[in-house]
């Protein structure tokens, strides 16, 4: 449920996300007319054009059902973040106004989520993830994929919180299950992103590679990021609620927590053998950095096809 | 492919054409908002919003079964992304469903939120049956949205059709061949579709903005469409943010 429909958000939820959303672009309005000048407008047009469009286009994923591309990361990689979050801004518009695709009332929320969150998240991690392994086509086409999973990702969390606020569903199994659908949603994006830029790379790379206002990230700043991301990690291992997460509080609810786990794990309930849950948060960033590490490394290299 | 069949009653002469577009645009925005910010379980208000709703689209002479077909698409998918509600509320088991207990106050939400949706989705289509693109547009612009979502919106809007046609086309001649049998192909081949309609989109976007600077744009896009407020769209626009206020306002003190 990328798009929200009008009815799932309480009053206060919708004003605070409008104003979010509003104040969020009108900076991106003012940066994007100082990156693109006088050729804002056709640029645009033709990104929120193609956006919408390829939006039609559903992708079968087996079981009967398919998805679309959102387009976050690959409109931020093609025209730059502040004219990626405008022209999603358009299309969820129309979208909204014309095809009555998410609500009129929540579209400040969905802005918000499926723009700003989507474009200025996705981009972010897609300049931190290129600084990490180095510039070329290869490397961009990982990076971007990783980076289109993790802003899908984080926009389920952003819905899920949405919707809890707002008093429709609680936190927990809103999380599990609309958090939980856009884990699934982020594979799917992570190789259409990937698939449509390596395309795009070939047919016309200077599409890519001159894409607006792109101000690289420097290495050590990206390995900084890194190091603090770890050292949060760490912390959070301290603070954590020892209440249960929410797949134990969804499993309690459908009645599958008395059943027997299938075998131990080696860091069960979040403790490592030796120095507790600190040490489980860092070897599960570092396992989690690792894992994102080779996937953008194998890409790069080409044994993976997106 | 055309989208002109959206807006059929724009050109029909009725109390809602006769308001100016953002008028109209705003009116929507106002039911939609105030029918989803109506609290849980307030159903005679919401009643009253579907029945103003529904006197707004004979006004707007939106026949009752167009109103239906239009909004039964949207509604499926509100429907689908509602259904979760019934097992994901906590409360009073009802009846189960296998492993998922579905409660009483997960059935009631759940019927209350398509119940919101539906005031909103009908606003939503009387609108855009009533209200062509440029005069949406023209709302747009007059509700001071960034110049530049206007523009590109503009553009885009011309770019539109010309685009879904060509990537319907592409999919038509890969049909042709034989091409994308399989899974797997088929998967790929729409990679390539979608990769070749946003090449193609940039060489029209740039044939266009060459074709514009030619005519001597220098960063605005003219409006097509003005019509400035007048006294009727005032009275009728007040008229409605007062019922909605009222209906909301007596929602919130009786809950």
């Amino acid at each position: 449920m990328a798009h929200i429909p009008d009815g799932f958000l309480s009053g206060t939820v919708m004003v605070g996300t409008a104003i979010a959303s509003g104040a969020a672009l009108a900076v991106a309005a003012r940066r994007s007319r100082r990156d693109l000048a006088e050729r804002e407008a056709p640029i645009l047009g033709a990104v929120t054009a193609f956006v919408f469009a390829s939006q039609m286009l559903n992708f079968p994923i087996g079981a009967g059902t398919s998805v679309h591309l959102l387009g976050g990361v690959l409109v931020g990689a093609i025209v730059g973040p502040w004219s990626g979050m405008l022209v999603l801004f358009a299309v969820l518009l129309v979208q909204a106004l014309l095809f009555q695709d998410g609500g009129i009332a929540s579209l400040g929320a969905n802005t918000l989520n499926l723009s700003i969150i989507s474009v200025g998240a996705g981009v972010l991690l897609y300049r931190w993830f290129l600084a990490l392994v180095g510039v070329g086509d290869r490397r961009r086409v990982g990076a971007a994929a990783v980076a289109a999973f993790l802003s899908t990702v984080l926009v389920g969390g952003a819905v899920a919180v949405e919707l809890a606020a707002s008093g429709t569903i609680p936190i927990k199994p809103a999380l599990v299950v609309v958090g939980g659908g856009h884990i699934l949603v982020g594979v799917v994006e992570a190789v259409l992103t990937g698939a449509i830029l390596a395309t795009l790379l070939r047919v016309r790379p200077e599409l890519v590679t001159v894409s607006a206002g792109a101000r690289p990230v420097s290495r050590p700043l990206a390995l900084g990021v890194a190091g603090v991301t770890a050292l949060l990690a760490m912390a959070a291992g301290y603070v954590a609620s020892t209440r249960p997460d929410v797949l134990e509080a969804a499993a309690s609810r459908l009645g599958l927590a008395q059943q027997e786990s299938v075998g131990a794990t080696p860091f069960g309930d979040y403790g490592a053998p030796a120095s507790g849950a600190w040490a489980a948060a860092l070897i599960g960033v570092v396992v989690v950095f690792g894992l994102g590490w080779v996937v953008v490394r194998l890409l790069a290299r080409g044994r993976l096809r997106a | 492919m055309s989208f002109r069949h959206v807006d059929q009653y724009a050109a029909v002469v009725s109390p809602v054409t006769r308001t100016v577009p953002t008028a109209r645009l705003l009116g929507t925005v106002t039911l939609a908002a105030g029918s989803a910010a109506l609290p849980f379980g307030a159903w005679m208000p919401l009643a009253v919003l579907f029945l103003a709703v529904l006197l707004i689209a004979r006004a707007a002479r939106v026949p009752a079964r167009q109103l239906f077909i239009r909004t039964t698409g949207p509604f499926v998918l509100v429907f689908l992304a509602s259904a979760g509600l019934l097992v994901l509320v906590p409360g009073e088991p009802l009846f189960t469903l296998g492993v998922l207990k579905v409660s009483s106050q997960g059935l009631e939400r759940f019927a209350f939120v398509l119940g919101r949706a539906s005031v909103a989705l009908s606003a939503a289509v009387i609108l855009v049956s009533t209200t062509s693109f440029p005069e949406l547009l023209h709302a747009f612009r007059e509700l001071r949205l960034p110049h530049v979502v206007t523009a590109s919106l503009g553009v885009g809007y011309r770019l539109l059709y010309i685009l879904v046609d060509e990537l319907e086309r592409l999919q038509r001649a890969a049909r042709s061949r034989n091409a994308g049998t399989g899974s797997t192909t088929r998967r790929r081949l729409l990679v390539g579709i979608t990769a070749a309609g946003l090449s193609r989109a940039f060489s029209r976007g740039e044939r266009t903005h060459r074709a514009m600077l030619a005519r001597g744009y220098a960063g605005d896009v003219p409006a097509l469409f003005s019509q400035s407020w007048d006294r009727r769209s005032t009275l009728a626009l007040v008229m409605l943010v007062l019922l909605v206020g009222i209906v909301l306002g007596g929602a919130h003190i009786l809950s």
